[in-house]
């Protein structure tokens, strides 16, 4: 049996990807899931496995009494279509829960949380 | 707006404007490549009013899904937020002045520069893909695998309403059928193989076929088409050598394989709807 080129290179490229996304799905965050930061963060970085659109994303952080930490809406970031910045203010320590909510460029929505600490 | 009816309208409506779509594109190819026969340019009239009343709905849907809207006016709200801020938006209101410009030159029978300008909104399509939104190089290779699907589909089942109005017309049947079959081989083989490689990217397993919503809606368009095949060849091997005592057959055989082709459209709108079985197993891992 005879191969082409591109089929040859096509095979290839399929054996040596990993499997592919196709939702936006939260791959990293900072502060990351289980970690443990300062009062002093001003911002949150959430990274997904696809570019979203920040006008449809919403990002809520909740203390463990369900009292809402100060959020600003989420940012794109110049140049990284799969990540948002969202602005925010802790005023007391303690554990918080992240709710995220994210439309990617292809027209899924997905959501998820995660927590982390916040010390003083 | 997130239970499973809406979902399955909006992509109902969607295989409903990709049907138009593609029939006016169609209008337009077989003009520039084949030939044009009378009652083209209003063929592809039809398809832009069928692309125009599918993609209304769908961008009405779609937003109402984006927004969460419960009520119209939530609805009516959001949708200048949408054509803004979203690839969705834009691209979709984009692609139909585009179809609107490919109508007004196929009016003027300016064929090739109608099927170059619908094309590219057929193609335009693909950036509302899975791999088009996909990072590194997975993600392009999906895309490419999008845009060779896609670009054939439209070439292959778009004629076939222009063929059937050639077949009424009087031009010899013999060389519609010739020239148009070369065309539909290509398009037939492209699709094969660009299928092929988005079941392994975005499927994985033959078991998710039958065990997961985007595997069953990916299995239906596969039965489909497996029938839209089976009357090509059919018109291919058996009617095209026994014309024109075979021209009604073969009039009725591709009114059929239109008929199904709409019906593959619409079980592909519905299919991009749908997460692809990879990632919802790796849904729960990444959130």
């Amino acid at each position: 049996m005879r191969l082409s080129i591109p089929a040859v290179a096509a095979m290839l490229m399929l054996a040596a990807t990993p499997s592919a996304f196709a939702h936006a799905y939260l791959t990293k965050s900072s502060p990351a899931a289980g970690a443990v930061v300062g009062a002093s963060t001003s911002s949150m970085l959430l990274i997904f496995t696809e570019a979203v659109q920040p006008k449809f994303c919403t990002v809520t952080v909740t203390d463990s009494a369900g009292i809402p930490a100060d959020t600003g809406a989420p940012q794109a970031v110049p140049g990284h279509g799969n990540e948002l910045s969202v602005p925010v203010h802790f005023s007391r320590a303690g554990k918080y829960t992240v709710k995220w909510h994210a439309l990617s460029v292809d027209t899924h929505k997905t959501h998820g949380t995660f927590s982390f600490s916040v010390n003083q | 707006m997130d239970n499973p009816v809406w979902m399955v309208l909006r992509g109902l409506s969607r295989g409903l404007h990709l049907a138009g779509y593609f029939s006016a594109f169609g209008a337009a190819l077989f003009g520039a490549v084949i030939m044009p026969v009378p009652g083209l340019r209003r063929l592809a009239w039809g398809g832009f009013a069928v692309a125009v009343l599918g993609g209304a709905a769908w961008f009405w849907l779609q937003t109402a899904d984006f927004a969460s809207a419960r009520s119209p006016s939530a609805v009516l709200a959001a949708l200048p937020l949408v054509a803004e801020y979203t690839r969705f938006g834009w691209l979709t209101l984009a692609r139909l002045a585009l179809l609107l410009l490919a109508v007004l030159c196929a009016q003027g029978r300016r064929w090739r520069l109608a099927a170059a300008l619908a094309g590219l909104g057929v193609l335009g399509e693909s950036w509302l893909g899975h791999g088009a939104a996909m990072t590194g190089m997975e993600g392009w290779f999906l895309f490419a695998c999008s845009l060779a699907h896609i670009g054939a589909a439209a070439a292959w089942l778009g004629t076939l309403p222009a063929l059937a109005l050639g077949l009424c017309s009087g031009v010899s049947p013999m060389v519609l059928a010739q020239r148009y079959s070369r065309l539909g081989m290509l398009c037939v083989a492209a699709i094969l193989v660009t299928a092929f490689l988005q079941y392994l990217l975005l499927i994985g397993r033959v078991s998710a076929f039958f065990n997961t919503g985007y595997g069953e809606a990916a299995l239906l368009k596969l039965v489909l088409f497996a029938a839209l095949l089976t009357l090509a060849a059919r018109n291919r091997w058996r009617l095209t050598p026994a014309l024109p005592a075979s021209r009604a057959a073969l009039l009725r055989a591709i009114l059929w394989e239109t008929a199904l082709g709409v019906l593959v459209l619409l079980a592909a709108g519905v299919l991009m709807q749908l997460s692809p079985p990879v990632m919802a197993a790796m849904a729960g891992m990444a959130s």
